[in-house]
């Protein structure tokens, strides 16, 4: 059987001479158990230079760099974050042009709708499981008398202040954040970005601005949905161990803890939150550049520093506003 | 003169590689150029590069007096219009609010007219009306390159750059647009350079160039 095509004009190269010695021909990676290719004798003797390099953590520079380099690279990616909110405020000045605006509210309308309509199943779902765990589990620790007391003041605290953004900016961070940069790393990879600035757009204009204002404003309504149903699940539960418990009298008693304080304080963690959720949603993925593996990349990277990002801000910002 | 074109010193280097070394060309006004391709051989670099679209060049691109290359983008996007040979829409939008990008961005046409125009272009270019309500991932390679012809056209740009229009056409479809183009440059005094190795789109143009040790040089086709 003749050997194919390809395989026998390489054999005859090789017997011509014409193919170098370091054309590869094996598996690229080849482990040291595996047997040395057999010098042939016509050819001529290879001699392979082997680089005994002694590892970095080994120098003196090693630890240096080791601590060095994720500070620099941590400084990289805050600059770059910077600049990204810069030339997201810069390219705001294009919405005051009625048909820009027309292109942007588009899709505006579109994020909103994927990000903040849309997630309400979730978020619901898990508003639910918070409600009914929330509450079961403070009516096994807490007095009947105290819960009833005390219950506005629970709820502000527990829910409104900390569980309503922690749990709602996780969601938009699992559930959009991620798809965002899947999006714009697969934008990235079929060179649209290239298309459209060769049309004179911006590709900030098309892709950031929009979750730029789109992801405060979801995250903002998926707390007070959140709070809502979290709301409704407690009274489902407090009304099946008391049927006579009063649904506004519970309403009131949760408004009338949350203060303007409290609602700035929320706004303000939806605005930077959502904000920083997006910028870097759009950062990890327009760092992808030529292959598909990087976009799983982008996503877990840009998962893990909006994690923690978020979490930061919710905690800074709930220190600040709520240390006595 | 309207759409002449004329290149001046223009360097595309990349590290390592030397695409063409300082073209000085001119381009009249209403003509159609075909620069003869070859696998590989940095036409596609040079289109994007007369056109303004790579960074880090030299020399210039003057297109009615003004270079291409300092141009601002929103009238860079007016002035030329790019044809990829490849992909080139944008996958968020289908096929009419792509050809519509543009236009709605950089003009202040009204939406009816912004409809009437595209109508009127896709008609020329004998694309299917059902076709612009399909998403860019529908298509195939062919009613790719139409609907990015089409999205060049109704800019109605002074230069229009097309890189390989040909593949995959019938000769009829070649014919039928390459009639369009020679008709679009003549009236509107529109220079095209298009780049292919097909023989039957070479013999419709009105000068062929061919790249041969980093410069364009006369072709004999």
């Amino acid at each position: 059987m003749q050997p194919a095509k390809g395989l026998r004009d390489e054999a005859s190269a090789r017997q011509n001479g014409s193919i170098s010695c370091n054309a590869v021909i094996g598996p690229p990676s080849m482990s040291l158990a595996d047997d040395p290719p057999k010098q042939k004798s016509n050819e001529p003797m290879r001699v392979k230079s082997v680089d005994y390099e002694v590892p970095n953590r080994f120098t003196v520079l090693g630890p240096l760099k080791m601590l060095v380099n994720p500070v620099a690279q941590l400084t990289s990616t805050v600059m770059d974050l910077i600049g990204l909110i810069s030339v997201a405020l810069a390219a705001s000045k294009l919405l005051f042009v009625k048909k820009r605006r027309g292109i942007f509210m588009a899709l505006f309308y579109r994020q909103i709708y994927n990000t903040g309509v849309r997630a309400l199943y979730i978020n619901g779902a898990i508003g639910v499981l918070v409600g009914t765990l929330l509450i079961s589990r403070l009516f096994d620790y807490i007095p009947n008398q105290v819960m009833e007391d005390q219950f506005g003041y629970l709820f502000m605290v527990i829910v409104f202040r900390e569980l309503g953004p922690l749990i709602s900016g996780v969601i938009l961070i699992a559930r959009s954040a991620t798809a965002i940069t899947a999006e714009i790393g697969y934008l990235r990879l079929r060179r649209e970005f290239q298309v459209l600035n060769g049309l004179g757009i911006s590709p900030v204009f098309l892709f950031l601005l929009p979750v730029f204002f789109a992801f405060p404003l979801s995250l903002l309504l998926m707390f007070i949905y959140f709070d809502l149903v979290v709301f409704l699940s407690s009274y489902a539960v407090i009304w099946l161990s008391n049927p006579n418990a009063d649904f506004f009298a519970l309403l009131s008693a949760i408004l009338s803890q949350i203060s303007l304080n409290e609602i700035a304080i929320n706004g303000l963690k939806a605005v930077l939150g959502g904000m920083m959720i997006g910028v870097i949603s759009i950062h990890f993925g327009a760092k992808v550049e030529s292959s598909f593996t990087e976009v799983s990349d982008a996503i877990s990277n840009s998962t893990t520093t909006q994690l923690m990002v978020f979490f930061v801000i919710n905690i800074l910002l709930s220190v600040l506003a709520y240390t006595q | 003169m309207t759409g002449t074109l004329i290149l001046e010193n223009l360097h595309i280097e990349y590290p390592e590689v030397l695409l063409f070394d300082r073209l000085n060309l001119q381009f009249p006004a209403g003509s159609l150029i075909g620069i003869e391709t070859d696998v590989l051989d940095g036409a596609t670099s040079l289109l994007k590069g007369i056109g303004g679209m790579l960074s880090d060049i030299d020399g210039r691109s003057i297109l009615n007096g003004h270079d291409i290359l300092t141009m601002p983008a929103s009238e860079r996007a007016r002035k030329v219009g790019f044809v990829y040979e490849n992909e080139g829409l944008i996958s968020l939008y289908d096929v009419f609010q792509n050809i519509a990008l543009p236009l709605e961005f950089h003009t202040d046409l009204t939406f009816a007219q912004t409809q009437s125009l595209i109508d009127a272009t896709i008609e020329a270019l004998n694309v299917p009306s059902t076709l612009v309500w399909m998403q860019p991932h529908e298509l195939n390679d062919v009613q790719t390159r139409l609907v990015n012809l089409a999205r060049a056209l109704v800019m109605s740009p002074e230069l229009l750059l097309i890189d390989e229009l040909e593949g995959g056409m019938p000769d009829d479809m070649i014919d039928s647009t390459m009639q369009l183009l020679k008709g679009k440059a003549r009236k509107d005094n529109m220079t095209v350079l298009l780049t292919s190795s097909n023989e039957h789109v070479l013999r419709e143009v009105d000068q062929v160039l061919k790249i041969k040790s980093n410069q364009l040089v006369e072709s004999s086709v």
